[in-house]
């Protein structure tokens, strides 16, 4: 095994290791899940048809804005980073490795939410599963990106909680998966379309997957991209 | 001369804080070199510059071999093995593992543990492990027994011998003055950015002048009294003691540790 995939593995454990990521990326997200799953299917019945789909932005939501920065932060706003640049690792690795393992505790979540929720609330399974899985992989890796940006660009933990909960609340309230969109005032409404959860929420939905429900989401993620290798630059030069 | 290290006119400010001051450097290979100088004298700096972990406004640093930093301030990973920080540091150097290494630096007994639970000392220990990975002809070592009780200072004095028994270049930080006279070869004590002196410590001891220092224990206490002149003072010392009927009960006299050389040296120099 190379040095790339040890450290994909080991950041894998160490994210199990740590309680944080537990918590965050599959904890909270399914009891939420299995909570709002109850009242929503019980209230309006007629949630069942996207039941899978707030669910899971509601699971990526928190994984990406709540569980990758702090762990990032562990890494790059600490001496960590000075002990890879010191024994020839790239700078890059802890975000790469971070992300990858990230996207793949939130896979795993989001499948578990699609298997529970046809079993337990009767849900509708999305009825294109390749344009789903496809459409939820876009998601998160968007998310992450957005997480990772917090991530490198927040300098600490307390400053990190409050700006989190700025992208994770407007997240979750604006982007329909509560309620429909129509209902919320048209500034509101606006603001939710600023966050990714309200196209990613669109494009997991069934025939969804379009360049209207798309294009932004690239955007976004072209721009975290961005944003993230200058701020590695600038760790990488010291 | 086989110069492992050169550095020629070394500048680095921040902002108007001019921290190095055009520094120039020569470290032989197979050498013990220690660079010394009070808090903000600029050795941390010049340290990472020369290993590349800090940008520099202008000069050059030539570096002739593979290198070993151990850093003074580091961290990992809260959670990660001593063993697995060692597997990743190798593979990514496609580098083995020296197991042998390991055990003498008391990795073994750690390896169960994770980061968060290791003491100073076994930190320490980890982070030297993690420098020697791949076998590097140069070894920095900043403030290495920092955090170390005494056994832990002996082993590790120890490893560095035998690291340059091997022919490795060592470029030493330290505040321990008793053991950067035991292990190195040369000092550099820098201050505000500049060489205030270069050479062996006896050399150093030398440049510093005939010094002396007499330490005398009578019943009212220990007093050290510093001179020039061993013979004068000391007869007067005693001659005044005598007068006044205090009995002494131990003398020694020396020349002066590093430490002291290192405090004078570094007073003329601000003067």
């Amino acid at each position: 095994m190379n040095g790339f995939l040890y450290g994909v593995v080991l950041q894998w454990k160490l994210d199990i290791r740590s309680k944080s990521l537990l918590v965050t990326c599959y904890i909270v997200p399914l009891i939420f899940f299995l909570l709002m799953g109850g009242i929503f299917t019980s209230v309006m019945p007629e949630m069942r048809s996207t039941l899978i789909q707030s669910m899971i932005v509601m699971s990526v939501s928190m994984g990406a804005f709540i569980g990758l920065p702090p762990s990032l932060i562990e890494t790059y706003g600490s001496d960590i980073k000075k002990i890879y640049k010191a024994n020839g690792i790239p700078v890059c690795l802890g975000l790469v490795t971070m992300f990858i393992s990230a996207f793949i505790h939130l896979m795993i979540t989001c499948i578990v939410i699609m298997l529970l929720a046809s079993i337990l609330f009767e849900a509708a399974l999305p009825t294109q599963l390749p344009f789903f899985f496809l459409a939820l992989a876009i998601y998160v890796i968007v998310s992450l990106s957005i997480g990772s940006v917090l991530g490198l660009t927040v300098k600490n933990q307390a400053k990190l909680t409050m700006i989190a909960q700025l992208v994770f609340l407007p997240s979750i309230m604006l982007s329909g998966i509560m309620f429909p969109v129509g209902l919320l005032p048209d500034f509101l409404e606006t603001i939710g379309r600023i966050f990714p959860a309200s196209c990613g929420y669109r494009l997991m939905l069934d025939h969804g997957f379009c360049f209207e429900n798309l294009w932004y989401l690239f955007f976004i993620f072209f721009a975290a991209v961005i944003v993230c290798g200058i701020v590695l630059k600038k760790q990488k030069d010291g | 001369m086989n110069h492992t290290i050169q550095v020629r006119g070394l500048k680095k400010s921040y902002g108007s804080n001019i921290v190095l001051g055009g520094l120039n450097l020569d470290i032989e290979k197979g050498e013990t070199f220690a660079l010394l100088g009070v808090n903000g004298a600029g050795k941390t700096t010049a340290l990472e510059c020369i290993e590349g972990l800090r940008k520099y406004d202008s000069g050059t640093i030539t570096i002739n071999g593979k290198m070993g930093i151990q850093l003074q301030s580091s961290s990992l990973p809260a959670h990660i093995k001593p063993i697995e920080a060692v597997r990743l540091f190798s593979k990514w150097n496609r580098a083995k593992i020296d197991f042998t290494m390991l055990n003498a630096l008391g990795m073994k007994e750690i390896e169960k543990k994770q980061y968060i639970q290791l003491s100073t000392g076994q930190k320490r220990r980890l982070h030297l492990a993690l420098a020697l990975i791949g076998d590097p002809d140069i070894i920095f070592l900043d403030e290495p027994t920092a955090g170390l009780d005494a056994l832990g200072r002996v082993s590790l004095h120890e490893l560095i011998r035998k690291l340059k028994s091997q022919g490795k270049t060592i470029v030493l930080a330290s505040h321990d003055m008793a053991e950067v006279e035991n292990l190195c070869d040369r000092i550099v004590i820098l201050n505000n950015g500049n060489i205030a002196f270069c050479g062996t410590a006896t050399e150093l001891t030398d440049k510093i002048g005939e010094k002396y220092f007499i330490h005398i224990k009578t019943q009212q206490g220990n007093s050290t009294f510093e001179t020039d002149n061993i013979e004068d003072t000391l007869i007067s010392l005693l001659h005044k003691l005598k007068q006044k009927g205090i009995h002494i009960l131990d003398i020694k006299v020396d020349r002066g540790t590093l430490e002291q050389h290192f405090i004078e040296m570094t007073r003329r120099e601000t003067e």
